[in-house]
């Protein structure tokens, strides 16, 4: 079923999410912090003929919420031309059955309205260039170090120099690519908002790292 | 004591970008609490990419990866109560 106005309306503000926040409100302030907009992707949005409504599926437990949020948060405070509402996935089922990722509930999602309340796409969890980065910088620390063994193996098996020296490699490889992975969310975004109002038929679009 | 055969050691690997730590204290507490000098050990790993892993002695009882999730304690209190018992 379509999501009605009045349904959307029932949820957060980002300002309220913070606040509803029970965890991380620190972490994903922080996140928010470090986001960095172009005045070519600002001005994309601030350009907009008319303020979208945008629903918003997560919570305050999940590391893509608490770093992709952020990136539509600021999006949003810096254009003023979306107007968010967020949702706790597990408070509403409703929502996060309409939205599932294939067979995963994956978070967030983010769900973009024109001004006749029409779905033009939604975006689910991250880039998927996201995702290969990370899979393939993965294959990378562990192609590097014979020791580090199978990445498929548990973590909490390895001898305990091996595991902290898996830790710091991890670590290592995953440095420099936030402010990448940002330029990802918001490059995604602004395509789907872009393609979806010009949609002559209001086909919804799917972007993020759908399950096929 | 409860006449330990083997030392049954509990490894909880969580994720710590995610914000787990909360998750990861109150099992610990509860074990704590419940089995105090029974358990050997309760190692907690700092890991990435969304882990909740708990590990009693060999068996992988939880993993979010394979169940979703965070484990109910009293899954968790039965694998140890199973391996302290020489169950396993």
């Amino acid at each position: 079923m379509a999501v009605t106005r009045e349904r959307f309306n029932q949820g957060m503000t980002y300002d309220e999410f913070k606040g509803w926040m029970t965890r991380n409100r620190d972490r994903l302030e922080g996140y928010e912090g470090n986001v960095e907009i172009s005045p070519e992707d600002l001005a994309a949005f601030k350009d907009l003929s008319h303020p979208l409504d945008v629903l918003v599926i997560g919570s305050d437990w999940c590391y893509d919420v608490l770093t992709n949020l952020p990136v539509l948060g600021r999006l949003a405070q810096e254009s003023g031309k979306l107007n968010l509402r967020v949702f706790d996935r597990d408070e509403n089922p409703d929502l996060r059955d309409q939205y599932m990722n294939g067979p995963y509930q994956s978070i967030p999602v983010f769900v973009f309205f024109d001004e006749n309340f029409n779905e033009i796409g939604h975006w689910i969890e991250r880039p998927k260039s996201v995702t290969n980065l990370r899979a393939e910088k993965r294959r990378e620390v562990f192609t590097t170090t014979p020791a580090f063994g199978s990445p498929d193996a548990p973590v909490d098996q390895l001898p305990e120099a091996t595991r902290a020296d898996l830790q710091r490699a991890t670590s290592a490889s995953r440095e420099g690519t936030v402010p990448w992975a940002n330029q990802e969310v918001i490059r995604e975004l602004r395509e789907l908002v872009d393609r979806g109002l010009k949609e002559q038929e209001r086909r919804p679009l799917v972007a993020g790292n759908v399950q096929s | 004591m409860r006449g330990v055969s083997k030392p049954v050691k509990v490894k909880i690997t969580y994720c710590a970008e995610c914000g787990y730590e909360p998750a990861t204290l109150e099992l610990t507490e509860n074990l704590m609490k419940e089995f105090q000098h029974d358990l050997s050990a309760i190692e907690i790993i700092p890991w990435f990419q969304g882990a909740f892993d708990v590990r009693v002695g060999d068996e992988l009882v939880h993993s979010m990866y394979r169940d979703g999730g965070f484990p109910e304690y009293k899954t968790v209190a039965e694998a140890v109560r199973a391996q302290l018992a020489g169950e396993d």
